[in-house]
């Protein structure tokens, strides 16, 4: 059996003021799964996300991550554990003022790679996600949808084995969303873990991936897509 | 540092001023210090014998006196060496001495004190020494002089330190507040960084080096400045001063200090730097 690259164990977070994001959540992601974590607004599904990339800590509860407890208090290599993820987030947090080449290889540069392998590189990745004719031009020139691609390759230039992406079409209409969950499809078949988390039911009736249900930031099932579609 | 010239040359402004303001009472104190010693070493100590004191009794006290902790040379001054020395000082007025006979002059010893013996504290242990000799009948030395002197550069050196003191907090606050503008100017940036696992060390370094950088120059210019201020003084003080200031020497500070003050803007800039990281950097 394959050890979980996610394991949530009774996980709680409530902030101080005394607003409960997460109660009690546990659930567990196989390597190279797919899985939605779906729910409203507000229900926690960005809570649990940036728990799970270390920009919050849980109240209470147990997170292990690629076997690594990012719980324990003693636990402070949080950029070490960011190097095995890529995060792709709704604001796509681009820097304006590099163009769409150097937006990707900037991730590579600051993690130690020579400039000129970092840009062949990245150009490597724009053409994985149909943006090598964009290379050269500025973040502020692209549309939204060409715009969280760009996200989506930089989270995925130093070939993270797994990839947390936080409403990634959220800003998206509907035919740029298909495009980008036609990047999320390919990376799964290729063997990346997506944890992906969506408002949108519509998306998890198209595509057949387990769903996590969350509300009030409580998890109130896991369906397989057949059962999300017989629930409506 | 060139994306936020304008905040980075006020810090760099206020580092000068605060470390202008420290290095003036630096050379002040240094100057006083300087004279003080040179004063010292001139210092001597006169002991006046009683009259009548009979010559037989000179050579031996001559002597004794010469045994004394401290005491480096002694030399006897009869009346009539005191007379020729104030002859010699009055020079063309001499004729004012005329009818005053050399006996009305006390003799004395003219006491001339070890280097390590040439300040305050000490002499005043000689002078007790000497003041327990029956034969002396007054002792002079520059006492008032020495003590008011000492007193004044003592209390220039505590307020050189205390000022130091506050400035430092006013530089280290304004510094991280600079600074913390320029990581907010860059903060889209360093939230990458964040994300893409780039280690604390490889955001932090950049900003700390800013501020030596930042500190530095302002150490540099506020040396710059003070080097124009000490210049300047001699361009504009009357040339009667001009022939007084020639006696006593007004020095720039040795390169050892200026090189403490660099350090010390340095050390500052990059404590500032190292408040401000430790406010807005931290991972998120």
């Amino acid at each position: 059996m394959n050890e979980a690259m996610i394991e949530m164990h009774h996980v709680f977070k409530t902030y101080p003021s005394q607003i409960s994001a997460l109660s009690d959540i546990t659930l567990e992601i196989l390597p190279g799964e797919f899985a939605f974590i779906v729910g409203p607004s507000g229900s926690g599904k960005s809570t649990l996300l940036r728990i799970l990339f270390c920009a919050e800590r849980p109240t209470s509860g147990e997170v292990v991550v690629h076997g690594i407890h990012i719980t324990q208090p003693d636990f402070k290599k949080i950029y070490q554990l960011r190097r095995t993820m890529g995060i792709v987030s709704q604001d796509f947090k681009l820097l304006r003022d590099r163009t769409v080449n150097e937006n990707v290889a900037f991730a590579l540069e600051i993690t130690g790679h020579i400039r000129e392998e970092a840009k062949s590189k990245a150009s490597e990745i724009l053409r994985r996600v149909g943006l090598e004719e964009r290379e050269g031009d500025s973040i502020l020139a692209l549309s939204a949808g060409e715009q969280q691609r760009v996200a989506i390759a930089r989270a995925l230039v130093n070939s993270p084995p797994l990839l947390l992406a936080d409403e990634p079409t959220g800003n998206l209409d509907a035919r740029m969303t298909l495009d980008v969950m036609e990047i999320f499809t390919d990376l799964h078949q290729k063997g990346t873990t997506i944890v992906f988390a969506t408002q949108f039911t519509g998306l998890i009736k198209r595509y057949s991936y387990r769903a996590i249900r969350l509300l009030d930031g409580r998890k109130a099932d896991s369906h397989k897509v057949e059962e999300v579609k017989a629930t409506g | 540092m060139m994306g936020n010239l304008f905040s980075n040359l006020i810090t760099i402004g206020i580092i000068a001023i605060s470390m202008l303001i420290f290095s003036t009472f630096t050379l002040l104190a240094f100057n006083l210090t300087n004279f003080l010693k040179i004063w010292e070493d001139k210092i001597e100590v006169i002991a006046y014998l009683k009259r009548g004191t009979p010559s037989s009794e000179v050579e031996p006290l001559l002597k004794k006196t010469r045994l004394l902790e401290g005491v480096e040379t002694v030399r006897y001054v009869s009346p009539y060496d005191a007379m020729g020395f104030m002859e010699t000082k009055l020079g063309g007025q001499k004729n004012l001495l005329e009818g005053i006979q050399p006996a009305v002059l006390p003799p004395s010893f003219e006491i001339q004190m070890k280097k390590d013996y040439r300040n305050s504290t000490k002499i005043k242990e000689v002078v007790a020494h000497l003041k327990e000799i029956p034969q002396f009948e007054e002792i002079q030395y520059g006492q008032e002089w020495v003590e008011t002197f000492s007193v004044l550069v003592h209390i220039l050196r505590l307020t050189q330190w205390i000022l130091g003191g506050l400035l430092l907090i006013a530089v280290v606050f304004i510094t991280s507040n600079t600074l913390q503008l320029t990581i907010s100017s860059r903060r889209e940036e360093i939230e990458v960084m964040h994300w893409v696992g780039t280690s604390p060390s490889f955001i932090r370094i950049p900003f700390y080096l800013e501020g030596l950088i930042q500190g530095f120059l302002g150490g540099g210019l506020a040396i710059l400045f003070l080097f124009l201020l000490h210049q300047g003084l001699f361009l504009y003080i009357p040339p009667s001063m001009q022939a007084w200031l020639a006696k006593i020497p007004v020095l720039f500070l040795p390169l050892e200090t200026i090189a403490w003050i660099l350090l010390g803007g340095m050390v500052l800039g990059f404590f500032g730097s190292f408040v401000a990281s430790m406010r807005v950097l931290k991972y998120k």
